[in-house]
């Protein structure tokens, strides 16, 4: 059985370097270790999207039963979207649970989640936090993604005024991520995140 | 205008036969939208797999040109190679495919679906259709009124 997802992956392998995405940039796959079960892929955030011009890795472990059970993938660089757990980088993306199909490939998959980041499902959070934010100030939303695009993904865009409420609770001596995502649930506003910091 | 149990999807008893109690309790929650994600969303698991009768019938071809993969496998299928068709025309190795629908019901490819021994789940495509044909009826109804 492992055999077959060995095998599998190696084509798989070596039809995602062929395809016109890497040679594009928007996707990437590297191998991790030599047995074939776990990948690192890495998407390029999506033009128009708060993502834009971030690099986003991902952990791609591949079962022993593959292709019949999907592979299991999450986020390892932070990002801010209600399909994915600002904590652990888990993806809510049906394909990856119970509609998945054994002829869907690492490729096909890289490409619904990157197409995830374009068009957000707020109705099946994975981070009811992010979720919430979304659908009631979608304009703090995208600048908060925005500014996690910029400090975790190499994203261009310096949002000064979250940075300088950051370094606020830094001088306070909180540690920076943990800052970071209490004004993020606190819709930036330092009062609140701070209390909810030291309460 | 069908009539009223056709209408509803259910039959008249038949002589001597007693309601199935338990049919009836589920009707009930239905109506009363306890089960409002199960009947108005999606299956919530994956499907059960295919009917092992349907499984039986499957059309075996015989490859006779290897310009094509197994989308299972990945592997190139050979001329001469043996192969399982499905209804919607997608091909895959006899042991790929069986091992697929053996977990669940519809082909990997178009996720086109074989009937499946599950009643739970037959039901439930039952009632998505219904609800459905429902919709359109009143929609129907509704536009010969008002347009």
């Amino acid at each position: 059985m492992a055999n077959i997802a060995a095998k599998r992956i190696k084509r798989e392998f070596k039809e995602v370097m062929k395809s016109e995405e890497v040679a594009g940039g928007a996707i990437k796959l590297e191998l991790v270790d030599n047995n074939w079960t776990e990948l690192q892929g890495a998407i390029a955030g999506p033009p128009d999207t708060p993502y834009e011009g971030g690099t986003f890795l991902l952990e791609i472990k591949v079962p022993e039963t593959y292709p019949f059970n999907p592979p299991k993938i999450r986020f390892m660089t932070k990002i801010w979207h209600p399909n994915v757990s600002s904590v652990t980088g888990a993806i809510c993306l049906d394909i990856l649970k119970d509609q998945w199909a054994a002829a869907l490939t690492l490729r096909t998959v890289l490409l619904s989640i990157q197409a995830l980041l374009s068009a957000a499902e707020p109705n099946d959070p994975q981070d009811a936090v992010v979720a919430k934010q979304y659908r009631d100030n979608l304009c703090l939303f995208n600048l908060t993604a925005r500014h996690w695009t910029n400090v975790y993904a190499g994203g261009p865009s310096v949002i000064a005024d979250f940075n300088q409420k950051v370094q606020r609770l830094l001088d306070m001596g909180v540690e920076e991520h943990q800052a970071r995502v209490a004004l993020s649930t606190y819709d930036w506003e330092l009062e609140r995140a701070t209390e909810q910091l030291f309460s | 205008m069908a009539g009223y149990f056709e209408e509803m999807g259910w039959r008249e008893l038949d002589e001597g036969e007693q309601p199935d109690h338990l049919l009836h309790m589920a009707r009930f929650l239905m109506d009363f939208g306890m089960y409002e994600d199960n009947f108005t969303g999606e299956w919530p698991r994956l499907p059960p797999p295919a009917a092992k009768e349907a499984v039986k019938n499957l059309n075996e071809i015989v490859i006779d040109n290897d310009t094509t993969n197994c989308p299972i496998c990945l592997k190139a299928f050979n001329s001469g190679d043996k192969a399982t068709k499905m209804p919607c025309n997608h091909v895959f190795h006899p042991a790929c495919i069986l091992t697929w629908l053996d977990k669940t019901n519809s082909c990997p490819f178009c996720r086109y679906e074989l009937p499946t021994d599950n009643e739970g789940y037959e039901a439930f495509k039952k009632e998505k259709k219904r609800a459905v044909q429902r919709k359109e009826d009143i929609d129907t109804l509704h536009n010969s009124m008002f347009s």
